[in-house]
């Protein structure tokens, strides 16, 4: 038996993961028994699957992993990963909502926290749940749905709007190889408002942690959702993050994405502009170093006419790291007057860093303004002779030019001071 | 007002889609080896020649067809095309008597009149062709005008006779038969195409040009250019090309390869015009092209320049290894496509040496019911300090059911590189074309000029012969046609 599991592909012990414990899972096996079909049609990407063609997903998914992990953190460990004064608190603790660090009693009035396994009967749970992430879209969202066991179900109800923002924390602490598959799902009424942060944490990680995250959010008519992801993992862990987010007509939704640390971290972030005169911006911060790999996916899907998306992508490499961006605004037939913009830029401080870019435009309507821009390149010399000239060191004037260039996408948090106070710190404390 | 006008473009025809009743020499249909002894065999190669063709075919068996490019068609059935047609009769053809008249009245037809270059000297005249009619080179002008600088500029047939081991060095250096699908099965049946030789410090004195034509019905053409600048020379090459109107799709399969040694210029410009398809996108070119240069030693440059607007399906990326230090690559293209025509379309460079340049302006224009896609890779391998690229990819939408799409990919490994690429996808703006007609222009004009302004960047690149037929062709496919 041994033998026979060293010879096995990781892909045939996933599905033999799924086939001993799919009893002990609680609901939904026919669709877990597709997704898992799915995922096994598609198979775990290599280098020449075109959509993970830079980063080695195999190898950091090589070895024996467990699926889940039993050790827990003191309340005060835990409490380590908070930064934001004022939040709603929600603890997913090695996949799995811990319901005593969380602080979502006496939540305001229209909003509804409950774990996967207590929203199975509820009807708006139900209604949305898997209906957006496709399992045959991609070979993660496959696999989260095959084995998503924590996770939570968010529900804000019509024209509710919640002045605390909600900050749900994933922390991964495991002692033994890890695979774990988190997924929440939010659903945001119409005319609601409401801030998300979903923060990535490793805390005491003595071995390798695997997340696959999926989040769906559904933003009805005239809803105003920020979200804001912070990504913090140690060299250990490996993180797949999937944004699958559906907007209806005049909704607002923006996307900021900071990813700060990890050894691999994969950002797909799907939106799905479904009505009229809707708004999106998606903007992104990744700053890596050490042998970190960061490739980020986004896929701006405009179905309707007269909406308009806005996209910003920055990076700084560092070391041996690479960074990948591939952005995809993909304009139907329908979507005429649609107004759609994409940016990338990014800096090289290292000779062994990369730099990989795929901005692309699909386009299927005429009457359009589409755009992209993408530019890599090093320091700008006349710039640091500028600041030297003054009386900056050449340290501290490298220093300035990097956080004026990182400060374009932490100036687009409005109103969340405190994090953008966080973060501020965290990124100045990066470039010494 | 926009139908209208659309539909006026739909319906304007295609200049080049006779059928010259001439008579030819065919090879039976289908591939196997036996077809490739047999057109080596007329060709009368050497036995290298053969073992390499032989080579590509067996390793052209283990390849399944690329499906990657944004484009779908029937896969051509590779059985059923005739790998070898030569208008008769073949013989050694001394002076232009000799040429068949009805050849003759093709090329006038097709707007290259060999008759009145032969009336020009050579001094006055400014440019060489070499025609390729199905599979072989019919006849070549002015050779010998330029064999008095050392210029070689022959049918590849010819080159594989009387210069095997400029051949032997350089062919396949550039694109192996390992490259591609369609690479391999070129290597394997290419019938004929053109060679160049620029030797050490000399400065072509003329354009030389390739004009290729598919003629017989139930071939595909495969034909192989091979250009080679050595150490301090400089030449301006054009390639044109047309096809009868008929409904089966008929496959283009060419290979083009580029060596320029230190100093060295090569400026290549092509005008694609193989037949569209009609309205219904019947019939048509599979036009699926393998075209690369290499800046083997430093100071050398490339440039590409293509105006493209025939196929049914193109499939065609001209690149540039720019290896030696100091080396120029760049790509000038303006592609339409109308109708049912798709095309996927771009370049590559690979940036190796130090100081590198690349620059890429892509424009595209969709209408009817087409999709027009650009797909370009950048590459700054480590080392390669200091290299600098710009590309830009515009696209012009006319009419709600085509495509526009872009498809770059960036891959630095350099932190000195500099890199930036813009595209931008919109349709003719009505204030521009209200800013037209309030001075007196109409409305077919005045799309016209901003088209012709849209492409202005390209159009300039191209040598003056080929611009006047480049605007020619715009006008034909583009003049009114709507934002």
């Amino acid at each position: 038996m041994e033998a026979e599991l060293k010879t096995m592909t990781t892909k045939d012990k996933l599905i033999a993961e799924f086939e001993s414990s799919k009893n002990s899972l609680f609901d939904n096996i026919q669709l877990r028994e597709q997704a898992l079909e799915a995922f096994s049609k598609q198979g775990i990407p290599n280098r020449k699957s075109e959509e993970y063609k830079y980063v080695n997903i195999e190898l950091s998914m090589k070895g024996d992993f467990a699926f889940s992990s039993s050790k827990k953190l003191s309340a005060k460990q835990i409490e380590s990963t908070q930064f934001l004064k004022d939040a709603i608190i929600v603890v997913i603790e090695n996949g799995k909502f811990n319901s005593e660090s969380s602080k979502v009693n006496s939540l305001p009035k229209g909003l509804q926290i409950l774990t996967i396994s207590e929203a199975v009967s509820d009807e708006s749970y139900t209604k949305h749940y898997t209906k957006y992430a496709d399992i045959n879209s991609d070979v993660f969202i496959a696999l989260n749905t095959a084995f998503a066991s924590g996770g939570v179900f968010i529900h804000l109800a019509k024209s509710a709007v919640i002045e605390t923002p909600i900050h749900i924390i994933h922390i991964s602490s495991v002692s033994e190889n890890t695979i774990l598959n988190t997924r929440n799902l939010i659903v945001v009424e119409e005319n609601a408002q409401v801030q998300f942060v979903e923060s990535y944490e490793t805390v005491d990680l003595s071995a390798k942690s695997f997340t696959n995250t999926l989040t769906e959010i559904v933003v009805e008519a005239n809803a105003i959702v920020s979200h804001f992801k912070i990504q913090n993992e140690c060299e250990l862990g490996s993180l797949i993050s999937t944004t699958q987010v559906v907007q209806k007509g005049k909704s607002v939704f923006s996307n900021h994405t900071f990813t700060l640390s990890g050894s691999l971290v994969r950002n797909n972030l799907n939106i799905v502009l479904d009505g009229e005169h809707i708004e999106s911006h998606l903007n992104g911060l990744y700053l890596t170093n050490g042998n970190q790999v960061v490739d980020n996916h986004t896929l701006v899907d405009h179905r309707k006419p007269n909406c308009n998306s806005n996209e910003l992508y920055k990076g700084i490499i560092e070391d041996k790291s690479s960074a990948t961006f591939n952005g995809k605004i993909y304009v139907r037939k329908d979507a005429q007057k649609t107004n759609a913009f994409q940016s990338n830029k990014n800096i090289l401080l290292s000779d062994d860093g990369t730099i990989n870019t795929k901005p692309q435009l699909e386009i299927y309507a005429d009457d359009v303004k589409c755009s992209h821009g993408t530019s890599t390149g090093k320091l700008d010399v006349d710039k640091i002779f500028y600041l030297r000239a003054r009386g900056l060191s050449e340290a501290s004037a490298k220093k300035l030019l990097m956080h004026a260039f990182a400060s374009e996408v932490l100036d687009s948090i409005k109103g969340m001071e405190d994090l953008h106070n966080y973060l501020e710190e965290r990124i100045s404390k990066r470039f010494e | 007002m926009s139908n209208e006008v659309l539909e006026e473009q739909i319906n304007s025809d295609y200049k080049y889609g006779f059928v010259t009743d001439i008579e030819a020499d065919n090879a039976p249909k289908g591939l196997n080896e036996d077809i490739i002894r047999f057109i080596s065999k007329k060709k009368n190669e050497p036995n290298w020649m053969l073992e390499y063709r032989l080579k590509a075919f067996r390793y052209w068996l283990t390849l399944d067809e690329p499906h990657w490019a944004h484009v779908s068609y029937p896969q051509p059935n590779f059985q059923d095309i005739i790998y070898y047609s030569a208008p008769k009769p073949k013989v050694q053809l001394n002076s232009l008597d000799e040429v068949d008249p009805e050849l003759l009245k093709t090329f006038e037809k097709l707007g290259i009149s060999i008759e009145e270059q032969k009336r020009l000297s050579g001094v006055e005249s400014r440019i060489a062709v070499d025609i390729v009619m199905d599979s072989i080179s019919v006849k070549t002008t002015f050779k010998e005008t330029l064999l008095e600088k050392g210029i070689i500029f022959c049918s590849f047939g010819e080159a594989v006779q009387e210069h095997p081991e400029l051949i032997k060095k350089y062919m396949s250096s550039v694109v192996p038969y390992t490259d591609n699908f369609y690479a391999a099965l070129n290597s394997a049946v290419f019938t004929d195409g053109s060679f160049c030789y620029i030797p050490k410090g000399v400065r072509c004195p003329m354009e030389l040009s390739t004009y290729f034509r598919i003629n017989s019905s139930g071939t595909g053409q495969f034909e192989r250019t091979l250009i080679i600048a050595d150490e301090g020379s400089y030449v301006s090459y054009l390639e044109g090309c047309t096809a009868p109107m008929r409904d089966e799709n008929q496959l283009h399969a060419a290979v083009v390869e580029i060596v320029t040694h230190k100093n060295a210029e090569v400026k290549y410009s092509t005008v694609q015009n193989w037949y569209p398809g009609d309205k219904n996108g019947k019939g048509g070119i599979f036009n699926f092209v393998t075209k690369r240069g290499i800046c083997l030693e430093d100071n050398s440059k490339i440039s590409w320049t293509q105006v493209e607007t025939g196929s049914a399906v193109t499939w065609k990326y001209p690149s540039v290894i720019l290896k030696g230090d100091n080396s120029v690559g760049e790509f000038y293209s303006v592609a339409v496509t109308n109708n049912y025509q798709q095309a996927d379309t771009g370049t590559k460079m690979m940036h190796l040496g130090k100081n590198t340049r690349s620059t890429i302006i892509s424009k595209g224009i969709s209408a009817g019911f087409s999709n027009n896609s650009y797909r370009g890779l950048v590459r700054i391998s480590k080392g390669a300090t200091n290299a600098r690229n710009f590309s830009q990819c515009d696209s012009l939408l006319m009419g709600d059911k085509c495509g526009a799409h872009t498809f770059p990919y960036i891959e630095i490994k350099d932190k000195t590189a500099v890199v930036e690429h813009e595209a931008t996808t919109s349709k003719i703006g009505e204030d521009q074309l209200f800013y037209c007609k309030s001075r007196g222009i109409d409305n077919e004009k005045a799309i016209g000029l901003i088209v012709n302004g849209y492409c202005k960047e390209v159009l300039n690149k191209l040598p003056m012969e080929f611009a006047v037929e480049a605007q020619k062709l715009l006008a034909v496919s583009l003049e009114g046609s709507v934002g």
